[in-house]
């Protein structure tokens, strides 16, 4: 529940759809055909909203109270090339606001120097080409979706095994279910398929939401993640068993399998590159059950990247999946006995 | 009458402490068999020992011909277990946790009837959670009769129910007996032991102090009689000749209530004449209890407190 929301939200404020950068109320009292001109691109920018209608007192007061992020005031006869009419575009801005000044500043004097080239009939000699270290359009929302993922399977994994396991031994329903032929494989067997396919239905919301709610990009084979996911979910469930089997009871579970989740869920990477990390906590973290799992899946669903090419993250996750069901199968019991 | 599990010299230690100290007993085909005694007896134990829950230290158990410790699919198939405070499934409706644990068998009785059977078809959609306490252990008890077992086992099945809810579960359990089923239940209630149970093993500190039918475990006190009065006079000298009767005694220290139990008949004529001169504004005259006779064996009363 937790991760669809998280999804939602994390949508809504860093997809992009929504004009990310606040409101510009927009005053142009120019009649003149550049001016018009400035009017349409701003308009199609769609970096801001714009506000046209608010009047110029009114949005002063606005941005003294932060709810827009800045006001262009056209002055009368602006684009008029007669001498005497105006030159400058005005623009206020809230000081505090340093992204979306930025944003509005370097729109203003883009239009304003293509506009010089324009007047003077100059093309211009020099520019800029713009690459990404990335050849595909990706944004902030992209990356913390797959965390998203990844968090999803490691909270429905660990807490929900681990705290069901623990639930079900205090009221007796494993011990029940020993007193029937059913064999404790069958029995974990079907709790963990039943689990896993819980979990495709979880990625499949997320990435629903995501791609279709709010324009997030996946390039990669989404079968691939499917299948890491589920690679993740299996680890993740051991985890729950190892933490059901040491726990005594199931506020201890609780407790124990909060206490792994929530700090991995922060350092291992579902919402910052952990590379931002000092490099020796970095070099701990990596390690972290979520951290390979989320490399690989992220590789997968934002650079077409092949897990395969660089096999440490699948031999982590494996050496993961190895000790932790050693663990639980050696420690996890049905019965008292 | 056909033997349907044998216990011999049966031995659980769990380190230095031993549960179960070396028990013999036998169960008949078709009986209500009540393991009976204070919460620690052992009686859980020996019966999850018995179900093949838990692995004896030493001694032998043979049940429907089988061993639980080699052969316990087999014996799983035809038992049926009710553990002491058990819960379900929180998320599934009583019917669906029938169907589910009836799955687990290769035959199984439909969840319609077993309801039924308990009065709770009503209840078909509900979940545990919802149930009243009597309502639940009813729930409880025929979840152990999904795969119409020969032997049930019941481990305290009344605990912490009231006098009415208690009632109807022994007609419960009287019931699955007459279907031919045989029945095993633990309990520390006297009064269920009694009036329930064809036979009983008392057990004490892992260990069976008596063993009976419960009619002849009852016959077999030392003082089967007793009578209850109340007098307001106490005349000192009829008491000293009923103390030569039989053992008196006051009731919880009261100044004016008294019990005496006596051995043997003529005895108790005597008393019944020296009463009438004692004039006493009320008394019974009645057979020891199961209770009566458990205190003489184990010379305290037996811990009516739940099952923490």
């Amino acid at each position: 529940m937790f991760p669809i929301m998280f999804t939602v939200i994390f949508g809504f404020f860093f997809s992009g759809e929504s004009s990310g950068s606040g409101t510009v109320v927009l005053k142009n009292y120019s009649q003149t055909e550049v001016s018009k001109l400035f009017q349409k691109s701003l308009n199609e920018s769609k970096v801001f909203k714009i506000d046209e209608k608010t009047s110029a007192l009114e949005a002063r007061d606005l941005l003294k109270k932060g709810k827009i992020s800045g006001i262009v005031e056209i002055p009368q006869k602006f684009g008029d090339l007669a001498p005497g009419s105006p030159k400058k575009i005005k623009v206020t801005l809230d000081p505090a606001n340093l992204q979306s000044n930025a944003m509005l500043l370097g729109f203003l004097n883009q239009f304003i120097t293509s506009l010089n080239f324009k007047v003077n009939n100059v093309q211009p000699v020099f520019g800029v080409q713009q690459e990404k270290t990335n050849s595909s359009d990706l944004n902030y929302f992209d990356f913390v979706l797959v965390g998203l993922i990844g968090m999803a399977l490691m909270n429905s994994s660990i807490q929900g095994v681990s705290i069901a396991m623990s639930r079900y031994r205090e009221n007796k329903i494993l011990k029940r279910i020993t007193t029937t032929p059913l064999k404790p494989a069958t029995f974990i067997i079907a709790e963990v398929l039943s689990r896993l396919l819980i979990n495709i239905v979880q990625i499949s919301i997320i990435l629903l939401i995501g791609v279709y709610g709010f324009h997030a990009h996946i390039y990669g084979n989404v079968f691939l993640i499917y299948v890491f996911g589920i690679l993740g979910a299996i680890l993740f469930q051991s985890i729950g068993f190892t933490i059901a089997a040491v726990s005594k009871t199931t506020s201890a579970a609780e407790g124990m399998a909060t206490a792994v989740a929530i700090p991995m869920m922060f350092l291992a990477g579902v919402f910052f590159p952990i590379d931002q990390l000092p490099s020796w906590l970095e070099s701990i973290v990596k390690f972290l059950p979520l951290a390979p799992l989320l490399r690989m899946i992220r590789g997968i669903a934002l650079e077409s990247a092949s897990p395969f090419l660089d096999p440490i993250n699948i031999v982590i996750v494996l050496a993961w999946i190895v000790v932790m069901l050693i663990i639980s199968s050696y420690k996890f019991r049905l019965s008292d006995e | 009458m056909e033997s349907i599990i044998q216990v011999n010299n049966l031995v659980k230690k769990y380190g230095r402490l031993t549960a179960v100290d070396s028990i013999s007993f036998n169960v008949q085909r078709g009986e209500i068999f009540g393991l009976l005694g204070e919460n620690g007896a052992g009686k859980s134990t020996t019966l999850e020992m018995i179900e093949g829950l838990r692995r004896p230290t030493s001694g032998s158990i043979s049940i429907l011909g089988h061993n639980p410790t080699s052969e316990l699919n087999m014996i799983k198939e035809k038992i049926g277990v009710q553990l002491q405070s058990s819960a379900y499934y929180e998320h599934l409706t009583l019917a669906e946790i029938l169907d589910l644990f009836g799955g687990f068998y290769p035959k199984h009785l439909k969840s319609g009837e077993l309801l039924a059977m308990v009065k709770l078809e009503a209840k078909a959609k509900s979940f545990v959670g919802k149930l009243s306490g009597g309502q639940k252990q009813r729930f409880s008890i025929v979840a152990s009769l999904v795969n119409d077992p020969e032997v049930v086992f019941l481990d305290e099945p009344t605990t912490g129910l009231d006098p009415i809810a208690r009632r109807n579960l022994w007609g419960l359990i009287t019931t699955i007996r007459n279907q031919g089923k045989t029945v095993i239940l633990t309990t520390h209630y006297m009064e269920e032991a009694e009036i329930l149970c064809d036979r009983i093993a008392i057990m004490e500190k892992g260990k069976i102090v008596a063993m009976d039918q419960t009619h002849r475990l009852i016959a077999s006190s030392k003082h089967p009689f007793k009578i209850n009065f109340l007098v307001g006079k106490i005349n000192k000298e009829i008491f000293q000749n009923l103390a030569e009767l039989g053992k008196i005694k006051s009731i919880l220290g009261k100044s004016d209530h008294f019990e005496m139990r006596l051995s043997n008949q003529d005895n108790l004529n005597k008393s019944l004449k020296l009463l009438q001169d004692l004039n006493p504004d009320s008394f019974t005259v009645s057979r020891a209890s199961l209770e009566d006779l458990f205190i003489e064996l184990t010379g305290k009363s037996i811990t009516q407190e739940e099952n923490a």
